[in-house]
């Protein structure tokens, strides 16, 4: 084996330096002359002389030498031409193979192609700001309870801001869902409010008009907005004469300063989503007191590391640590902003591109597989040409070029498929996966395509080449009676089925961490609940006795509709994203000791009703919750468990820093209630009641036996006919938004699924191929047994011991490689350990199978070889 | 050159007449117009402008197959032999020479008796 790949080497070098014609021309020209010169000094001339007249003699060297370069240039070119039109006529002979060769290739390299687009899109491809490699995320962190990113309160933003001196400039975000009042209906649209300085920071300019000044960061935040490009054009036609306009936000009517161009696509993380518009923001005495809720974006100055600026962050949170109580235990923590914005979206990618290269790899073999049983079919003809001149190199060419051949045709027809393959991959793409826009077929994608396909098809060849340009180049005698029973394409077969085991096993990882994620306890009742939201906006509004008699009367009109079984409000909706939490702590034993976090919402008494949340003790709201009531909570069981362990909660107060610190008696225990998503445990949780705290906001939650859609009608009609300023948005069924929360795993799990199927075909057919292959060859070895007296079963198991013995090589090798994948893919598993042994084991055996099953067919054919094959075979 | 009597090889009869050489067994090119001019007794003129083309052309048709290697006086040459092939068109060559040959002497003795 060593040889005969520094042989090949050897040739493959020498192919490549054609240059060194030229040098071989002067050589043999050199040559001629000095015999030339010889000749005439013989004939007793000076050597000078002599050497004159050689050259005399000799003529047009340089004319000489063209013509003896065209020769051996039109030979390669020739030979070339020749190669090809053999490839062409060899797959046109052999249809059959040149569809399944080509197909498998297109089938790996369009799969292939397709996963990258979208990688590239998500991850590759850079931000379009200004260097965003010196953009970076801020965040607080708390180390010691393992919350490394925490949005930022005001005076740290302050405090770091006007501190640190690494940074160009510092920027805060914060969402600010805003209702428009004007025609024909108002509309609830998402902007952000962004610190002064936030759009010369990512680099980025307006096309009209112009971004915040400074000093409208002064005295509260002036009210002007840019727009986004979209926003501009849906709501303003696209009208150049905007600016100095005003839009009326939540009532306040606010001077439109600035457009920004189609091209700027603002950071999207956290809880920022899309953005129709910005306003200033300012901290005030106000905002200061709100604690932490800041996301704020920061350029780290040229020449200064990255980690410099953190730990310079870092110092100034130490500082803000001892000036003030409410940062002890608090720092901070940094990420750039391309990997906060790509954040979880990029383990799944990278595990699809790493499970798509396998297909590949498998395709390449597949290839190979077949290319080398179209050479041993051949195997005579190669022999004949051999003995008859044609040269080791030649024939190795022709091999190369054939897989060239192939290459080509694959890789044209999966570049077409994986056009529509991107296409459909970003219809079911997860929606919250980020940069969705940027994902296309373009240059990038296209060189990466050509690129693959150049190196899968040099794989094939050289695999082709090397085992069997071999047999190809053994001599005509050897080819006809070969009595080597070693299975030829073994460790192919080894190949396939360890590739096509990892794929699956990751597959059945993540396929088990989808069911496992369904089954998971939510803690409600999703079916057949529909969720809207209401925010109230206006000076009607201000005073809290409206807040709650508008949610009051919005939700007796609900119930009163036809088919509603249930309706209530929340603060924010399970699995609606992030809202708001708090410490807090059992009051008794202390004032100040919040030792856990809690999610805080506010909420209508039939919640956990219409929910069906189970309520484990205690009572919920009633109508003693009124406004100037002393305080009650309803808790969760996690957080029941955690403060009071062995004794009731009912009665006993809890510590809530919020609202200047209230101490709510306990009332109720609920069952636990996933808010974010199914993977996130549910934490402490603390139920206030909104007619005590009435929010400006609430979820209207709605069971009903009707459809979804008709709910929805009537949901609006409700809220328009009680005030018709009021936008009704964010109208799902509960169903679809836990849905969504699985919308990546699904993703994840669909895509792996559909590799391993095709990983599992492409491992069949290729064992299949070698074992057909294999039987074919050794008929007359088989018919020699079954002359001899050997069973037919005999003969099926001595195939089937073959197959089983490569396939358990296989099977160890996959687990190994599987157990690594496994390990490098484990934060994405719910539910199932990386070495999951149900995967394992059911995968290993599936192959196993699979192997056996591929073999059955070839191996009954071989059962049935005539003996007289043994006698009619040369 | 310009010596009454010496002539350059008639087109088409070079590759014929390079094959024969060769046959004798492997050689660089000075050797074969060596072996071209000595045997015809210094009638035939073999020019290198057309000498080595002619190898090329034949090697590229694989009439003939080259090695570099080392001659009597231990210098380094691209030695050309003949393959299975070129000895298979040497033949058919020759044939048609005879018949060719034959043709025109008939022709030229017409009348002559």
């Amino acid at each position: 084996m060593g040889t005969t790949i520094r042989d090949v080497l050897m040739r493959i070098r020498g192919f490549a330096q054609r240059h060194t014609m030229e040098r071989r021309l002067d050589d043999e020209m050199r040559f001629h002359l000095d015999m030339l010169a010889e000749q005439h000094r013989r004939a007793g001339l000076s050597p000078t002389e002599a050497r004159r007249r050689a050259l005399a003699a000799f003529g047009g060297m340089e004319r000489f030498k063209d013509d003896a370069r065209d020769e051996y240039r039109s030979r390669l070119l020739d030979e070339l031409g020749q190669d090809i039109r053999y490839a062409v006529r060899v797959i046109r002979r052999n249809p059959g193979f040149g569809a399944a060769a080509a197909l498998t290739f297109a089938l790996g390299v369009g799969a292939s192609t397709a996963i990258f687009s979208v990688v590239h899109g998500v991850l590759l491809r850079t931000l379009p700001y200004r260097e965003p490699d010196r953009l970076v995320v801020l965040w607080e962190s708390q180390p010691a309870r393992g919350n490394d990113r925490n949005v930022v309160s005001v005076p740290n933003f302050e405090a770091w801001r006007s501190r640190a001196r690494s940074f160009e400039r510092m920027a805060a975000l914060v969402p600010f869902p805003g209702t428009i009042t004007g025609d024909p209906s108002p509309e609830h649209v998402m902007g952000a409010e962004a610190s002064a300085g936030y759009f010369e920071m990512l680099g980025v300019s307006p096309a009209l008009g112009r971004t915040f000044a400074s000093g409208e960061e002064q005295n509260g935040g002036a009210d002007v907005i840019v727009l986004s490009d979209g926003f501009w054009r849906s709501h303003f036609g696209a009208d150049r004469r905007v600016i100095g306009r005003t839009l009326p936000i939540d009532g306040r009517p606010h001077t439109i300063i600035g457009v920004m161009p189609p091209t700027f696509d603002p950071p999207q993380f956290a809880w920022l989503t899309d953005q129709a518009f910005w306003r200033p923001f300012a901290p005030t005495d106000n905002n200061r007191g709100w604690g932490r809720f800041l996301l704020v974006v920061g350029r780290v100055k040229q020449g200064i590391p990255l980690t410099a600026a953190l730990r310079e962050v870092q110092g100034i949170a130490a500082q803000r640590a001892i000036e003030d109580k409410g940062n002890e235990g608090w720092s901070a923590s940094m990420v750039g902003l391309s990997a906060q914005i790509t954040g979880d979206a990029r383990l799944p990618l990278l595990v699809l591109l790493g499970a798509v290269g396998l297909l590949l790899l498998m395709a390449v073999t597949n290839v190979a597989n077949l290319t080398l049983g179209l050479i041993r079919r051949r195997e005579h003809e190669l022999a004949v040409r051999r003995a008859i001149g044609a040269t080791s190199s030649r024939l190795l060419r022709q091999i190369l070029t054939l897989s060239a051949v192939i290459g080509a045709v694959g890789c044209v027809i999966g570049f077409i498929a994986a056009v529509g393959g991107v296409r459909a991959l970003i219809a079911v793409l997860p929606p919250e996966m980020p940069r969705s826009d940027s994902i296309r077929v373009d240059a990038a994608v296209l060189l990466f395509a050509a690129s693959i396909s150049l190196i899968a098809a040099l794989a094939v060849g050289a695999v082709a080449a090397l085992r069997g340009g071999r047999n190809g180049a053994a001599s005509l005698r050897e080819s006809g009676g070969r009595a080597a029973a070693r299975l030829r394409g073994g460790s192919l077969v080894t190949a396939e089925v360890a590739l096509g085991l990892v794929l699956t096993v990751l597959a059945g990882l993540t396929m088990r961490t989808f069911a496992k994620l369904r089954t998971v306890d939510l803690g409600f009742d999703s079916d057949r609940v529909v969720v809207a939201r209401v925010g109230l906006s206006g000076p009607r509004y201000r005073p809290p006795e409206a807040r709650v008699a508008f949610f009051d009367q919005v939700l007796s009109r609900v119930r009163a509709l036809p088919g509603v079984q249930a309706a209530s409000a929340v603060s924010t909706r399970p699995f609606g994203g992030m809202g708001p939490a708090s410490p807090v702590g059992d009051a008794s034993t202390s004032e100040t000791g919040d030792s856990v976090v809690a999610d805080v919402r506010y909420v209508d008494a039939d919640l956990f009703r219409t929910l069906r949340t189970p309520l484990v003790a205690g009572s919920t709201f009633d109508s003693r919750d009124a406004l100037d009531a002393p305080p009650r909570v309803v808790i969760n069981r996690t957080l029941a468990q955690r403060l009071w362990p062995s004794e009731s909660p009912i009665g006993k107060r809890l510590h809530v820093p919020m609202f200047n610190g209230i101490v709510p008696e306990v009332i109720g225990v609920v069952g636990d209630v996933h808010l974010m998503d199914s993977r996130t445990p549910a934490r402490g949780t603390i139920y206030l009641a909104n007619s005590r705290f009435p929010m400006d906001a609430l979820d209207l939650v709605v069971r009903s036996s009707m459809d979804g859609a008709s709910v929805m009608r009537s949901l609006q009609s409700v809220v328009t006919a009680l005030d018709p300023a009021l936008p009704v948005y964010w109208v799902t069924p509960l169903d679809d938004l836990v849905g969504r929360a699985l919308s990546r795993d699904r993703f994840t799990a669909a895509l792996l699924g559909a590799f391993a199927v095709v990983s599992l075909l492409l491992a069949a057919v290729g064992i299949y191929g070698v074992f057909a292959g294999d039987v074919a060859q050794r008929r007359k070895e088989i018919g020699i047994r079954v002359a001899l007296g050997a069973p037919s079963g005999g003969v099926i198991a001595l195939v089937m011991r073959r197959a089983l013995a490569r396939a358990v090589v296989g099977v160890a090798l996959g687990t190994i490689g599987a157990l690594v994948a496994g390990r490098a893919m484990r934060s994405l598993l719910f539910g199932v350990g990386a070495a999951d042994p149900v995967s394992f084991v059911g995968v290993a055996t599936l192959l196993l199978v699979v192997a056996v099953a591929a073999t059955l067919v070839p191996a009954v054919r071989a059962a049935r070889v005539s003996p007289l094959v043994a006698i009619w075979t040369d | 050159m310009g010596d009454k009597g010496r002539g350059d090889v008639l087109q088409g009869t070079l590759d014929m007449l390079v094959l024969k050489s060769l046959q004798l067994g492997p050689m660089h090119g000075w050797g074969i117009t060596e072996r071209l001019e000595a045997g015809s007794e210094r009638v035939l003129q073999v020019g290198q402008g057309s000498l080595y083309p002619a190898l090329y052309r034949l090697e590229r048709q694989g009439y003939i197959a080259s090695e570099w290697g080392t001659t009597e006086n231990n210098r380094q040459a691209r030695f050309y032999k003949l393959t299975t092939l070129g000895r298979k068109r040497l033949a058919e060559e020759r044939a048609l020479w005879a018949r060719m040959s034959r043709a025109v002497d008939l022709v030229l003795r017409m009348g002559e008796g």
